[in-house]
């Protein structure tokens, strides 16, 4: 009996460091993989172009312009967001509300706003708007967020309202720290999905993005999640874009034109009936 | 003794099978890597839309019925970055097209590669993995 006990605990072992191998692998692979290979294709600047000095405003602030590609999280945010696998401090309910999600019942599929870090391989931009009074609203647009979604981060120095109707996008102040635009949004609905894992979140979900452009080419995006609803404490992720090539634009995008996603494997809409937001109440999984 | 080691392999077995799933983009659930399509015909319509761009062609079979393919691209601002224009496709030219099958209906199915009748070919815009998973 020892004996088989040993021996399971072997092909246990076996098989966990196989199966850290594979999702390494995997990993490495995705990151590996040249656009062509992997569907969506975004180019981004050549390394010449964007090392090159952050460009400014006329008010000496960074000049944020890109469009960029990346900066948030997509397939992982726990992987992608910088941790090991199971270091985000998701509470018992989120877990396992995470791992019973299916990749294919995913919101964004069916062109809803993918919400905040999220972005996919298309491209986004900010916008630093001038208006006769000086530097005004900074929106952030997305060629596919969805549709051509606009975040409005007001920089004029009021505060959240008290009184936020939840939404997929929350309600956004900013303000610059240095050469660091510090983005706090509260007031998110919880509808969306972090990544396409499923990792979920609530409507107290309050977040923090530190955005640095330090080259030309590169932005990195300090985030600080904090949800007392989903996790244990709040956590700190760090995310980074890159420029696409001079000259280039965000495009159209209209997700509803004509999506026919799940009709070539007979995928349900589970949404239809039911509308989008958490399938369950925290409460009822703790 | 020999049923439980066989029951703890059997096990192992699963567990690997399902751990590059994880990895997977969704591609995977809606075409299948193991249902390799291709064929040649005549495309009947092009949408140049959103979310993916879709190319439909006939294909006529050798009793004589003809079958209507759905491929489905990446997104079209995906294809036009990459150097496509309309008129690199046009309805009624010759094509011949390399993919994988929708799970449920084959003839949905994720188009990887396009060749047109010059010669001309298009690759890598479904978001399928270059070759069949093993």
């Amino acid at each position: 009996m020892k004996k088989l006990a040993l021996i399971s605990l072997a092909v246990i072992g076996f098989t966990l460091s196989l199966v850290a191998q594979e999702q390494e692998r995997a990993r490495n692979a995705d990151e590996r993989l040249p656009a062509k290979l992997t569907g969506e294709f975004t180019p981004t600047a050549s390394e010449e172009i964007a090392k090159g000095p952050v460009p400014r405003m006329p008010d000496g602030k960074p000049d944020l312009h890109g469009p960029w590609v990346g900066g948030g999280s997509n397939s992982d945010i726990e992987m992608m967001g910088g941790l090991k696998a199971g270091e985000l401090p998701l509470l018992p309910w989120a877990k396992k509300l995470r791992d019973s999600r299916r990749e294919e019942d995913e919101p964004y599929l069916y062109c809803t706003p993918m919400g905040v870090p999220r972005v996919n391989p298309y491209p986004w931009n900010f916008i630093q708007s001038v208006t006769s009074k000086g530097p005004g609203t900074i929106y952030i647009v997305h060629e596919n967020g969805d549709a051509g979604r606009i975040r409005h981060i007001y920089m004029d120095g009021r505060k959240h309202p008290d009184d936020l109707l939840p939404s997929w996008w929350g309600h956004s102040i900013g303000r610059w720290e240095k050469d660091t635009l510090v983005i706090d949004t509260v007031g998110y609905n919880d509808k969306f999905w972090m990544d396409s894992r499923g990792t979920p979140h609530t409507e107290q979900m309050h977040t923090i993005e530190r955005w640095t452009r330090t080259t030309f080419g590169t932005m990195t995006n300090d985030f600080t999640l904090d949800d007392p609803g989903a996790l244990s404490r709040p956590v700190q992720l760090k995310f980074s874009a890159k420029v696409m090539p001079p000259g280039s634009e965000l495009m159209e995008f209209i997700c509803t034109e004509n999506n026919q996603y799940g009709v070539a494997a007979d995928i349900p809409n589970i949404y239809r009936d039911k509308g989008f937001g958490l399938e369950v109440k925290p409460e009822e999984l703790k | 003794m020999r049923a439980k080691l066989a029951a703890v392999i059997a096990g192992l077995g699963v567990v690997i099978v399902s751990a590059p799933v994880l990895a997977h983009h969704s591609f995977a659930v809606e075409y299948d890597p193991k249902k390799p399509v291709e064929g040649t015909g005549v495309i009947s319509k092009v949408e140049w839309t959103n979310p993916h761009m879709r190319v439909y062609v006939d294909v006529t079979e050798p009793n004589g019925t003809v079958t209507t393919w759905n491929l489905e691209l990446g997104a079209v601002n995906s294809v036009l970055r990459r150097g496509w224009k309309p008129a690199d496709l046009k309805p009624g030219a010759k094509i011949s097209f390399k993919g994988y099958g929708g799970r449920k209906i084959l003839q949905r199915a994720a188009a990887d590669a396009l060749t047109l009748a010059d010669g001309r070919s298009f690759t890598g815009a479904s978001g399928a993995p270059d070759a069949p998973a093993k």
